[in-house]
């Protein structure tokens, strides 16, 4: 068991102990997580299993009451580290009144062409053209943002968040918008910008089924994290009973994979 | 041909002042603050009676800072309370504008000067007050184009802004401070009742015309310039207040937009 924990690869995601109270309510009850650099997770769990509180600590949204979040091996969500990583929320806040396009979104995300207000079309076109190209929204660009689909908007939002080359990319219920046939579609294209890019890729989804094909490991969270593993062992039945049923303990876990990082 | 100084004073602010609505209103109307606009200029209807209670000669002042003291508590009540924005703004709208009549009610002589802030007047405009514009022109609007791409990122997703970087907080409350002096200056002008038409109807007007917001930014200083501008010069030979004037002047050119929309498609389509 050591010498499996000091091989591991570093962790771009570390999180220790952490106790999160809502309103009074204990959502985290001391998550314990690790997840190495360059792989490709899903974090899962039922509606209110505490995935977006979870989230909002990585992105430095939510304080915690205790415990740590230890992020690309130097510290807790900071103005330093965040630059490094990527957020795809689930859908934007945009009114239909806000003319905003995907060019002038793309834009003001990337240093290079934060000046889009006075420059021509054509040169944030030729700053913005690799980002956009990986993503195939060329297209797109004379579109207002407010008025895409959501399959449309998670491309838009995947190629913004890639436009500063993050470390580390964290997708909030991706496909919560996007449509049956356009779900696979877009899990090939994340997993081909991990694969082309190396970076890792955190989906907090509790879309069970892609998760399933695209994560190479999973953790369960309900309050705490109740498993983790590789996809086809934490997908079987007693451990999706005890992250989406109605008790709570820590699963025993049976399959072979390190205790180091969690601890139970 | 001869300029009356009242009237000069009055075009001035307005081209001052018409621009700078126009621009900040494009936030404003993306992110649904209109009502927030129509608390803060209520609001300065308390300021200006506390003005004349105070024996102040010129009630410019106290009206912006209770202004500031209503949108500060806004945003108190929000982080602080459960309530809803709806009742909070409804809440201290209709407190202030209760406290600015009991207050003139009590003061003997001032009820002549509630038309005017009511639906604004360009005699009361004085070179001060077209000095104090060109001023708040020049640092709002410097400032809403130096933070344009945080604004725009906030407009479309807060948590997004705070992880690439914006300051979201204060963002939040540079952006209510800049919002509130703009309005509570522009209410000589148009009054406090009709002060929002002048923040709401030009981005309006420029969305059913723009593709991008570059344009409808443009678009709505332009609006703004001319609606304000063209409604002063309209209210001294028509002899009305300034107030309807420029908003009816808005609302004119905002069915023009609806037309050009139109027109557009038809092209689109035709093409």
């Amino acid at each position: 068991m050591d010498i499996a924990f000091r091989s591991q690869k570093p962790a771009a995601v570390e999180v220790q102990d952490l106790h999160v109270r809502l309103g009074g309510n204990p959502v985290l009850r001391g998550v314990n997580l690790r997840i190495e650099a360059g792989r490709m997770v899903a974090l899962i769990g039922p509606n209110g299993s505490g995935k977006t509180t979870l989230l909002r600590c990585l992105l430095g949204l939510q304080k915690p009451d205790s415990g740590s979040v230890r992020l690309l091996q130097e510290g807790p969500p900071g103005p330093g580290i965040l630059k490094r990583m990527g957020y795809v929320p689930q859908r934007l806040q945009l009114d239909p009144s806000f003319m905003l396009t995907v060019r002038e979104f793309l834009a003001i995300r990337r240093p290079l062409t934060a000046s889009w207000f006075w420059r021509p079309s054509r040169q944030i076109d030729a700053l913005l053209h690799e980002a956009v190209g990986e993503m195939d929204v060329t297209r797109l660009l004379d579109r207002p943002v407010a008025g895409l689909s959501g399959g449309q908007l998670q491309r838009v939002l995947i190629c913004s968040s890639l436009l500063n080359e993050p470390e580390l990319l964290l997708l909030d219920e991706p496909t919560a918008g996007v449509d049956t046939p356009g779900e696979a579609d877009f899990y090939e294209l994340i997993a081909e910008v991990h694969r082309r890019r190396g970076l890792t890729v955190v989906l907090v989804s509790h879309d069970l089924s892609m998760v399933y094909r695209h994560a190479s490991r999973v953790y369960a969270l309900n309050g705490v994290i109740c498993c983790e593993g590789a996809p086809e062992e934490v997908m079987n039945a007693e451990s999706l009973r005890q992250a989406y049923g109605i008790h709570f303990t820590p699963y025993q876990h049976q399959h072979p994979h390190s205790h180091g990082s969690h601890g139970h | 041909m001869d300029i009356e100084p009242f009237m000069l004073r009055a075009v001035l602010t307005a081209l001052f002042l018409g621009p700078l609505c126009g621009f900040i209103g494009v936030f404003v109307t993306a992110r649904r603050m209109s009502f927030f606009s129509d608390t803060v200029a209520h609001a300065a209807l308390a300021g200006v009676a506390l003005g004349f209670w105070l024996g102040l000669p010129d009630p410019t002042v106290p009206m912006i800072l209770f202004s500031l003291v209503i949108a500060g508590l806004i945003l108190w009540l929000k982080e602080r309370t459960a309530l809803l924005n709806d009742t909070i703004m409804a809440l201290l709208l209709s407190g202030s504008v209760a406290l600015g009549m009991v207050i003139l009610s009590l003061l003997k002589g001032y009820r002549g000067e509630l038309d005017r802030y009511l639906f604004g007047d360009i005699l009361s405009v004085g070179w001060g007050d077209a000095a104090l514009a060109l001023v708040v022109l020049i640092t709002v609007g410097s400032v809403l184009f130096w933070k344009l791409n945080a604004l725009a990122l906030l407009t479309a997703h807060s948590d997004l802004a705070h992880v690439s970087g914006v300051p979201v907080r204060w963002l939040n409350y540079g952006f209510v401070a800049l919002l509130t002096v703009t309005v509570a200056l522009s209410i000589r002008l148009l009054g406090i009742i009709l002060v929002t038409s002048l923040v709401v109807i030009p981005p309006a007007a420029a969305r059913n015309l723009a593709r991008s917001l570059r344009q409808q930014i443009l678009l709505s200083l332009f609006l703004g310039l001319i609606g304000a501008s063209g409604g002063v010069i309209l209210s001294y030979p028509l002899n009305l207040p300034s107030g309807p004037c420029i908003t009816l002047t808005l609302a004119g050119l905002f069915v023009l937009s609806l037309l050009g929309s139109r027109l557009q498609r038809a092209h689109q389509n035709a093409s």
